[in-house]
This record gives structure tokens, sequence and C-alpha cells, in this order.
């Protein structure tokens, strides 16, 4: 269970200018529930994930992660990241290799597990590949089998499919959802889509326009193994709702900008 | 073809300087004294060679290159990286290296040659002031530029302090360290040899001040072609070991500094 309360992030730039990129953000995230962070670019939705992940310090508010507050990294929050952060010098084995051998897991059963989490992801035959030599929706799968080699129980994923084509896209949605329905972990899933938001999250927590704060709470629970989903009118309509709450925040980032 | 062309490209055109040398040389446009032709000086590397004089002025001026460059290595690339990891640091050697940089280390050599005497010791302090500034630099300027993304990432899983540094900041800076590395390779070679010239002594350098003081024409150019050779060669096993150690980089090809 996660517990935010009133947490607030300030960035400093390098001229002295501060930036409020939070402002008293407080949400509740059950145990293995997958929820969904939706708000327009620059809200904050990647500096709420870091502060849970433990990467910036809590000026403001607390964040408790099944009961205790959240001091720094842990291998009880795996994180995958927007621009996947693998090791470039490191091959999609070596790369899952390094958590396991970081959190002392003997060698002979590392080896086997991180071989079962690269065919998790379907990289079989790719194991020696450095990441420069893949394709994009390719890394984001090492990232991911990297990530739930250490098995956390908590998911905190930054976008991980925003830079995939369309079609990778849909098949590593469904992808994640098979993989959670088999190993149920609590899932942090920020998006900007909120198509994606509605098809994998049970609740969606749609965030203002910068500094950011929790809008609205909406529940977005479907029969998920419906092949037509994304046609059914429960689901068009949810996405309707929650695009118009959207809408609103998008606008507002946008006058904010220069152009 | 095209890429035939674009390999013996390189090759043509040292063949002509060479020809146009010879030529030159031997139209008597210029005394013997002045420049010898290049067959000659040819000729005199082959004799240097074959009573093992040059062997041992390279080996001497290759042992204080190597000396001096791995010595600036060592220093140079933690140095980097602990000025790049650290503000406290980075505050203290900001100044010395912004100072230092610029200046010309030879101005030092009489200092060096004060304290250290005209030996192996100098020549290759020499080599260390000069050649661990471009190090130092590549090192602080890989460690600051790496992602913080990757950082976590090893974080998160319990990696800390000089584990931090080994295992993801090292590797990740390594691209520029090593530019930094290909740029201090010659720079050692060229102080390396000025110092032999200074205070004299075994080495290609100091040969070369020999033949001069003895009006050996053809033992000075020979000097600046074996020179010129030996740098030729390091220079590209630095960029043939760079491809080796950066096999997982993107560009694995440059920068050859050729
Ligand atoms: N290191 C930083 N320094 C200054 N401002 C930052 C920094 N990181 C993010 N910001 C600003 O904070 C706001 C929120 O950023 P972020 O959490 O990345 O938003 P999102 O992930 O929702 O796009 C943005 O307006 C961004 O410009
Ligand atoms: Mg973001």
């Amino acid at each position: 269970m996660i517990q935010i309360e009133g947490v607030s992030h300030t960035y400093r730039t390098t001229d002295g200018r501060d930036i409020p990129a939070l402002e008293g953000v407080s949400l509740e995230v059950r145990e293995r529930e997958f929820i969904a962070l939706l708000g327009p670019s620059g809200c904050g939705k990647s500096t709420l994930l870091y502060l849970i992940g433990g990467f910036l310090p809590i000026a403001s508010g607390s964040v408790r992660v099944h009961g205790t507050p959240v001091t720094g990294p842990g291998p009880d929050r795996g994180v995958v990241f927007q621009h996947f952060a693998l090791f470039p010098w490191k091959t999609v084995l070596g790369n899952v290799l390094y958590g396991l051998e970081k959190l002392g897991v003997p060698r002979d059963v590392r080896e086997k597990r991180a071989r079962e989490f690269i065919d998790m992801v379907g990289l079989t035959g790719f194991e020696e590949s450095y990441p420069s030599h893949l394709s994009g929706g390719m890394k984001q799968r090492a990232a991911l089998a990297r990530t739930l080699a250490i098995d956390p129980k908590v998911l905190l994923m930054d976008e991980p499919f925003g830079a995939l084509d369309a079609q990778t896209r849909s098949l590593m949605q469904a992808e994640l959802l098979a993989i959670w329905h088999r190993s149920p972990k609590t899932v942090i899933f920020v998006t900007h889509d909120v198509q994606e938001a509605v098809y994998l999250a049970q609740r969606v927590f749609v965030m203002s326009a910068r500094p950011g704060k929790i809008k609205a709470v909406v529940e977005t629970s479907f029969e998920r193994s419906d092949p037509h989903i994304f046609k059914s009118k429960a689901f068009v309509d949810k996405v309707d709702e929650i695009w118009g709450l959207v809408r609103d925040e998008a606008m507002k980032a946008q006058k904010g900008r220069p152009f | 073809m095209a890429r035939l062309i674009w390999r013996v490209a390189p090759w043509a055109v040292v063949l002509a300087l060479a020809a146009a040398w010879e030529i030159f040389a031997a139209s008597g446009a210029v005394t013997p004294f002045m420049l010898p032709r290049l067959s000659v000086v040819l000729e005199r590397i082959r004799a240097d060679g074959a009573s093992g004089e040059l062997w041992q002025n390279l080996a001497y001026t290759l042992y204080r290159s190597f000396a001096g460059f791995f010595i600036a290595g060592a220093l140079g690339i933690p140095l980097g990286i602990l000025i790049g990891r650290n503000r406290a640091v980075r505050w203290l050697f900001d100044p010395l290296i912004s100072v230092g940089f610029p200046m010309p280390k030879i101005a030092f050599l009489p200092i060096v040659t004060l304290w250290l005497g005209f030996h192996d010791v100098s020549k290759i302090t020499m080599v260390v002031l000069d050649a661990s500034f471009p190090v130092v630099t590549a090192a602080i300027a890989g460690t600051m530029s790496v992602e913080r993304e990757l950082l976590w990432s090893a974080r998160n899983c319990g990696a800390r302090g000089a584990a931090l540094l080994r295992e993801v900041v090292l590797p990740a800076a390594l691209p520029q360290i090593f530019t930094g590395l290909q740029v201090a390779l010659p720079i050692a070679l060229i102080v390396a040899i000025v110092a032999e010239m200074k205070m004299g002594g075994v080495g290609l350098g100091g040969a070369m001040i020999t033949a001069t003081r003895f009006a050996d024409s053809p033992g000075v150019f020979a000097g600046i072609v074996e020179i010129a050779v030996a740098g030729y060669v390091l220079v590209k096993l630095m960029a043939v070991l760079r491809r080796r150690l950066l096999l997982w980089h993107p560009e694995a090809l440059a920068p050859a500094t050729v």
C-alpha cells in the first residue's frame, strides 16, 4: 500500500528560479492495485514517481510504502524509466543480471532467473545483444525484464510505452496486463495517453497542470479479456469522461508555454 | 571499388609528398645540408636500425611517454570522476584546472629540472604535467553527463559509493574519458621529445639535438620521420583499442583523431 500525503516539490533551476512542480498531492494506492497517473506533459508526473522511488528528497508532505516512510531508493520499488535507462555497456543479460547480483542472489540462481524474465518479455535470442543494437520496443522489454527480475512489490512506470510505435505499444500494454495478472504487484503507471490509462488501470488519477495536484480519481474497471474492449460503449464513454477532465488541463499547460 | 579508393587515398597523399621531397631535394634548388634527399634519410634510418641505435632511442622515448601517460591516466581518471561527482572537490580544483590547462607546462621545466635533475624522473614528470589535463577534463565532462536515471537504476538495487562509481559512472563516462586519453597520448609523446631536446640524453629528441650539434643533417631529418611514424602508430593503436573497448557504443568508430 502506498500513502502519499500533502506532497509538494519545487525545483530550483541553476539560475536560481523556483519551479513548483507539485503542490499538496495526496493519494492512496491499495495493495496490488494498478493505477494510472494521467496529466498533461510537465504537470509533475515524473516528479511524483521519483519521489515515491526515493530518488528526490521529500521536502514537504510524506510518502509511505507499506507503512514505512520513503527515505531513499530500494529494491521494494522497481522503476521503469521513460527512456529505458539500460546500461549501454552491458548486454541484455548483463543488464538483468546486475540488479540480481547487487541483491546478493547466488550466481547459479541469478543466471536462471535472468533468462526466465528475458523469456517472459519475449527477448529470447537477444541475451547477448547490446541495447544500442535493439529497437525501442525491445529496449523497453529489456528494461521491464530488468525491473521485474528483482521482484519489487511496487512497480513504478514512467510513460514506459510513450516512445513506441502504436502497434508495439498495444502489444506491450496487453503483455503488461498479462504479467500483472500472473504476479499482481502494486503498479503506478504514468502516462499522458487517456486510452492507455483507461485500458490498463483500475483507477485513473487525473492531475492538473503544473503545479500538479490530483484533480480527479476515476474508477475504470472493465472486463479486459474482451478483444473488442476499445470499441465497447462503456470503454469509449470512460475515455470521453476522462478526456474531458484532461483537456482543460492540457489547454492550461499549453497557455503557459511561450508559443 | 569506391571503397578501395577511399582506403588508398591517404597513402597516395603520403606517397606524393615523399616523391615531392625526393624530387625537390634532388633538383639542386636547396643544398643537401638544408634538405637531404628522402632516400638518404631513409637509408640513414635503416642504418640506425641495423646498428640498434634507433631502437634504443625509440625505447627510451616510448618508455618516458608511456610512463607519463599511464601516470596521467591513473591520476587523472579518478580525480576527474571525483571532481565531476563532488561539488566541494570541484570548487577546490576548478581554478587550478582553469589556470593550469592553458598554461604552457614547458615553463615549469626549469623548476622541475632544479628539483628532480636531468634524468627520467623529471622528463616523465613533464609528461605527466601536460598529459593529465586532457584526461582530467574529459573525465569531469564524462562524469557530469552521466544520465541520472542510470545512477538511479543502480542505486535502486543497492549500489552505493565506490561501487556506484566503478560500476556505473566509470563505464558510462568511458567514451569521453577515452577521447581524453586519445588526446593525451600524442601529447605525452610530444612532451617526452621536447623534454629530451631540452635536457639531452638518449631518446629520439636527444638524438636529434646531438645530430644538430654535429651538423648531421640526415640525422635530424631521420628524427623527424621517426617521430612522425611513431606518433602515427600510437594514434592508430588508440583508435583500434577504442573500437575494441567500446564495442557496445553506437559510435564505436569515432573519434579517431587522424
Ligand atoms: N531538474 C529540474 N529542474 C527544473 N525544473 C524541472 C526539473 N525537472 C522537472 N522540472 C519541471 O517540473 C515540471 C514537472 O516536471 P515532470 O515531473 O518531469 O513532468 P511530467 O513528467 O508530468 O511531464 C515541469 O514543468 C518541468 O519543466
Ligand atoms: Mg515525465
